[in-house]
């Protein structure tokens, strides 16, 4: 991006399974602990796989204080405001407001824009029809008139996806460009994309870029399982026993605003969007293409926005959702883009679990952290390096990152790819 | 930054209560033709709403589509492979292997998934006594079926259009409630703009109208119970205005470079000139009575533009036929037209086509293209009792034949969120 307006990520936040801050799950990550457990929610005992990582024993205060909000939106919907809200929070912009003049905050939150990737529909909502469809068994005149008896009067107004957007906007304020994104797993990171573009663009002065999603539930898990996509013993990215992805839930979040902003207000900066790419394959809801040609081409175009060469990427994190050819495809994918100069490769769903529409910004949060640290995690599951992929520079044990910038990779059902490049900072170079 | 890149209509294509093709349609617009009646896609007796905007007499998409793809469509992707087709024969380009990497999509995507015979059957297997069973799933009699599985996902529809055409570029599919059809349409735009790709198909799809969506919108008291006169009972801005009417249908539009229209002599509909994109934050259904939102969207689908108000001579409203929606929306045309808002011809293509919610964007985007091409404002059926908190000039009793140099459309959401395109005729205003 040739544009002056850089654009700075100066707050995150996350929530899954292994923690409540980025923090806790990269401590997680890096002490090669998992989330990943006995399902809690429902009783799987007898279910062929029955492995997740859940977010157990937080309760909704916790969450969001406000209890009204509890009834009102669905527990999804508590992630994605919890870790919006730490974000926004870490990143003082809300304190800063606070020392503008009075006539100065209405522009400030009219350029404050809110981007999410939600998971959108979860399907036990539906079940909240289940009595009136047994109260009114197959007589539809019934199911009519019984209704409002029977059914929660906000229903619709719970379930809406884009009830992070709204209520990001309400209780922080933010009151510019925004986009709920329902493009599945890929909507974490594209929020970040189209968060950044909005900046650049001068669409918006600062963002916040959430994605949010709770896929651990019976209905998804069975018909995932149905697919072939779940594995019932780990998440082995890479590794040759490869045999499925196993979900897990929560949110993570991002704050954007612009450098120059960032840095006149004092900010402490956690990194910097360079460039990203989306594309697709054309190929149908669940075909993925074998030689993994979109997210070759993704990556490409995220190099070129940022006008890097492949030998500057420092280090990759991979969407590595275990799934025996989705993990073939991204590994050609690698290869076909960096050749035989492939840097240090790693993957956190062994840790986190598949989060889907939260995933690819969970893994953005996560590369902040191993920029900072100058560390790229081992993957604590990887056994045996999947013979095909050698030489392919992914381990269980950690490695060092060739340079400061990192490249984050996002997969979806449709087909679709997100790349994204961030530098970190201070940058590896600089210290 | 190097001069920005124009962007032109060239196709558009729609699937809706009043017609199933864009001509059709534009044709009951003129006419005021209400497509709104009694519900016939399933027995509705017991509702307190009975009516709705059914797409009708639908055959199915055109052209060539694969069986087995058609198994993975939803009802409304249905409607959304033929506007869709509609749209890129009526462009007369489409994409190619050469191509299709340069080609985009982003949608307004409708938000439910699941069919009710599928949660019938969910609820047959693992429900019946009211309470949800997990292991229901695991019964050995339980008929999952992973294809309608995949239909439900989030971006099964966007994953049906890209296989269908092949298109391989970017691609979104957004979801902001009544929003979701503008904001897919203003993000196409800044992808064009940013260069991401060179060609969008571009467009929204949604139908509610089934048992569990009906519900949705009686249990909140949404929709208007006008039962005996269902084509009147849409009446956006009207005094007597009690409710919106559920509709369903599709609508898509072919962007592409200004430049590379010309070049191929396309005819260009309109240029989409201006995005405009706000949050309320203010409550998840209502709108600020002041307008706040709206205005901003607004004010800022003309700056970007590079347009003032006066420049602007209709507006497609979102006029819902809500009593609350319609006067926010009329306190915010107020503020942002001033003392030009007499001179706006304003009407909302509800009054007869109902609300189609994640496509009504995306269709009254392409209505807003067909009135500048025709130069004719549609009319704004069933306007009869002035309501003195929504005096803009509406098109009132028949459409009105006017030139158009601009014109803006309103999608306005549950959730707050608030978008407006700003269209301008091809051979109008120079750019500055």
């Amino acid at each position: 991006m040739s544009s002056s307006r850089q654009v700075v990520i100066t707050g995150c936040g996350a929530v899954c399974g292994s923690g409540l801050s980025p923090e806790s799950i990269w401590d997680a990550v890096c002490q090669g602990r998992s989330a990943i457990k006995e399902i809690r929610s429902w009783d799987a005992r007898r279910w062929p796989v029955r492995l997740a990582g859940e977010v157990t024993d937080v309760d909704n205060r916790t969450l969001v204080e406000d209890r009204k909000l509890h009834k009102s939106v669905l527990r999804t919907d508590l992630f994605g405001l919890y870790a919006a809200g730490a974000a926004i929070q870490r990143s003082g912009i809300s304190a800063y407001r606070e020392t503008l003049p009075a006539d100065a905050v209405p522009l400030f939150n009219e350029r404050s824009g809110v981007l999410a990737g939600s998971g959108g529909g979860n399907y036990k909502n539906q079940y909240e029809f289940f009595p009136l469809l047994t109260e009114a068994a197959d007589d539809m005149e019934r199911f009519g008139r019984e209704l409002g008896t029977t059914v929660n009067p906000m229903w619709l107004l719970r379930i809406l996806p884009n009830n992070v957007v709204c209520h990001v906007g309400i209780r922080h304020g933010f009151k510019g460009t925004n986009a709920c994104i329902t493009n599945q797993s890929v909507g974490g990171l594209m929020a970040v994309m189209e968060a950044a573009a909005a900046i650049v663009t001068s669409e918006a002065d600062r963002a916040i870029a959430v994605g949010h999603d709770t896929p651990v539930e019976p209905e998804t898990l069975f018909n995932y399982h149905r697919l072939g996509l779940i594995s019932a013993d780990a998440v082995r990215p890479f590794d040759q026993a490869r045999s499925g992805t196993v979900f897990g839930e929560g949110a993570a979040a991002v704050m954007l605003e612009t450098m120059d902003d960032a840095k006149a207000r004092g900010a402490t900066i956690l990194g910097e969007v360079l460039g990203s790419g989306c594309t697709g394959e054309a190929g149908g809801v669940v075909e993925l293409r074998a030689d993994g040609d979109g997210l070759s081409r993704a990556i490409q175009n995220a190099l070129r926005a940022a006008g890097i060469s492949p030998d500057d990427v420092g280090m990759v994190v991979a969407h590595g959702n275990g799934v025996p050819n989705s993990d073939a495809s991204e590994a050609r994918a690698l290869r076909r883009v960096f050749g035989d100069r492939l840097p240090p490769v790693t993957a956190f769903k062994w840790s986190v679990g598949h989060l889907i529409a939260a995933a690819g910004m969970l893994d953005l949060v996560l590369a902040l952290y191993a920029l900072r640290d100058g560390l790229v995690p081992g993957i604590a599951t990887l056994n045996s390096l999947d013979p095909e992929f050698v030489p392919f520079p992914a381990s269980p044990l950690p490695q060092q990152p060739r340079s400061g910038i990192a490249l984050i990779l996002c997969r979806g059902f449709g087909g679709m790819s997100v790349a994204l490049l961030i530098r970190g900072f201070p940058s590896a170079s600089s210290r | 930054m190097t001069q920005r890149r124009r962007v032109a209509i060239t196709g558009l294509g729609l699937v809706t209560p009043v017609g199933n093709d864009a001509p059709t349609t534009w044709e009951s617009l003129l006419a005021g033709r209400s497509g709104v009646g009694p519900i016939r896609g399933f027995d509705a007796s017991g509702f307190s709403t009975r009516i709705g905007g059914e797409v009708k007499n639908f055959a199915g998409p055109s052209g060539d589509v694969n069986k087995k793809l058609l198994k993975f469509a939803l009802p409304s992707h249905r409607f959304a492979l033929a506007a869709a087709e509609e749209a890129l024969r009526d462009a007369g380009i489409r994409p190619e292997s050469a191509t299709a990497h340069r080609w985009g999509l982003s949608v307004g995507a409708g938000m439910m998934g699941v069919m009710f015979d599928e949660i019938k059957t969910i609820h047959s297997h693992a429900g019946l006594n009211g309470e949800f069973n997990p292991d229901g799933f695991l019964d050995r009699e339980f008929p999952g079926d992973p294809v309608a599985f995949c239909r439900s996902q989030t971006n099964a529809g966007l994953a049906v259009l890209t296989r269908q055409f092949g298109i391989e570029g970017y691609a979104t599919a957004v979801h902001t409630a009544c929003a979701s059809g503008g904001q897919a349409l203003g993000t196409a735009l800044k992808v064009m703009r940013r260069g991401l790709v060179d060609f969008v198909l571009a467009g929204g799809y949604d139908s509610m109208l089934n048992p569990i969506g009906l519900s949705a919108f009686c249990l909140l008291g949404a929709l208007s119970t006008d039962n005996d006169a269902p084509e009147r009972a849409s009446r956006p801005f009207d005094a007597t205005r009690n409710g919106m009417v559920l509709a369903e249908g599709a609508g898509f539009l072919v962007l592409e470079d200004w430049e590379a229209a010309c070049r191929r002599g396309a005819p260009i509909y309109a240029e989409l000139a201006g995005d405009g994109n706000s949050l309320s934050a203010y409550r998840i259904t209502d709108s600020h009575p002041s307008g706040d939102g709206p205005i901003q969207s607004m004010r800022q689908a003309l700056a970007d533009a590079g347009l003032s108000p006066r420049d602007v001579d209709y507006v497609n409203a979102h006029g819902t036929s809500t009593p609350m929606n319609d006067r926010s929306e009329c306190a915010a045309l107020h503020a942002v037209m001033s003392d030009h808002v007499g001179q706006v011809a304003v009407s909302s293509t509800k009054s007869c086509m109902g609300h189609l919610i994640a496509a009504a964007g995306a269709v009254e985007a392409a209505v807003c293209a067909l009135a500048i091409r025709h130069g004719v404002a549609p009319v704004n059926a069933n306007y009869v009792q002035p309501d003195p908190n929504c005096a803009v000039n509406l098109v009132r009793e028949k459409s009105k034949p006017m030139a158009i140099r601009v014109a803006i459309s309103n999608s306005l959401g549950f959730g707050g969120s608030n978008s407006t395109l700003a269209f301008r005729h091809p051979q109008s205003v120079p750019r500055p």
